[in-house]
């Protein structure tokens, strides 16, 4: 995974299939859990793109709809856009989309809760 | 003892003949990805549970340390994806339409299990909730539904 870009309320991570991210052995599709987990990075990315601080944060939920198959021979790019920031909550929507296609192969929406066990971090570090 | 990874008997016979947990490890073998994470299917008397056995590469977050969610992620589709299979009269394999995954508890840096309930089994779809566990089955740290599309004709013939 490389991150492409993280500009405002957004972020982009990429991704190049490698043979052991398929879903079977007959068939070069690339599993779904391994775009499950190229959205989860990207979406916690955009939470820390919007919130511009880096404390620490937890995936509470993580949905997605796989559209249509991800062929292993194109790259993947993950789009994620912060939809909502509270003091606690981070929405965030997801497209996966496959190098060459105008729709993307999935989608996703997370909700995620901010500043997880932050205090005691920042306390520890002795930070702000 | 006999393990089937490589036979040549179609699976509809597999099912038939071979025990549960054998049938599991089967489909498992399968997928490159469950073989990357080294998915495996521990001797359990309680029933079928699928394994993730802890390695450094797993972690999301190095400071707690914390599995990464998107592994639990994967756990979950994987043990879905065979559940449903191995549900199936025929075999087939199906596709993940979608999942829905809600994270309960920190998942530590050990080993984690995942085990199956088929609410729906039905001729096209099929609708699976897993839930995983580090330490007790009563401790949930992860749940997820998972539905699965089962292909009409045979995609192999």
């Amino acid at each position: 995974m490389r991150v492409v870009r993280v500009e405002g309320n957004q972020a982009i991570i990429g991704l190049s299939p490698q043979p052991w991210m398929f879903a079977d052995d007959d068939c070069e599709e690339i599993c779904t859990s391994i775009l499950y987990s190229l959205a989860d990075s990207a979406c916690g990315l955009a939470v820390f793109a919007e919130a511009q601080e880096l404390t620490p944060i937890a995936t509470l939920d993580l949905r997605m709809d796989y559209l249509r198959p991800a062929a292993g021979d194109r790259d993947l790019l993950a789009v994620a856009t912060c939809l909502h920031l509270t003091e606690e909550i981070a929405f965030i929507h997801c497209d996966i989309l496959s190098n060459g296609d105008s729709q993307p192969v999935a989608t996703g929406s997370g909700t995620f809760v901010r500043n997880t066990d932050g205090q005691r971090f920042q306390a520890a570090a002795g930070e702000k | 003892m006999t393990t089937i990874v490589n036979s040549a008997k179609p699976y509809s016979e597999l099912t038939q003949s071979s025990d549960e947990s054998t049938v599991y490890q089967t489909f498992l073998a399968r997928i490159p990805y469950a073989r990357h994470l080294g998915l495996d299917i521990p001797k359990d008397p309680a029933g079928i549970v699928v394994r993730l056995p802890f390695h450094e590469a797993l972690i999301g977050n190095f400071m707690l340390p914390a599995l990464h969610g998107g592994v639990l992620g994967a756990l979950i589709e994987i043990t879905a994806r065979i559940a449903a299979q191995s549900e199936d009269g025929k075999a087939r394999c199906p596709r993940i339409l979608d999942s829905n995954i809600n994270y309960l508890r920190s998942a530590q840096a050990k080993h984690t299990f995942a085990s199956a309930e088929i609410i729906r089994q039905g001729r096209r779809t099929s609708l699976v909730q897993v839930t995983c566990w580090q330490d007790e089955k009563s401790r949930p740290i992860t749940t997820g539904r998972v539905q699965l599309l089962f292909a009409t004709t045979d995609i192999n013939s």
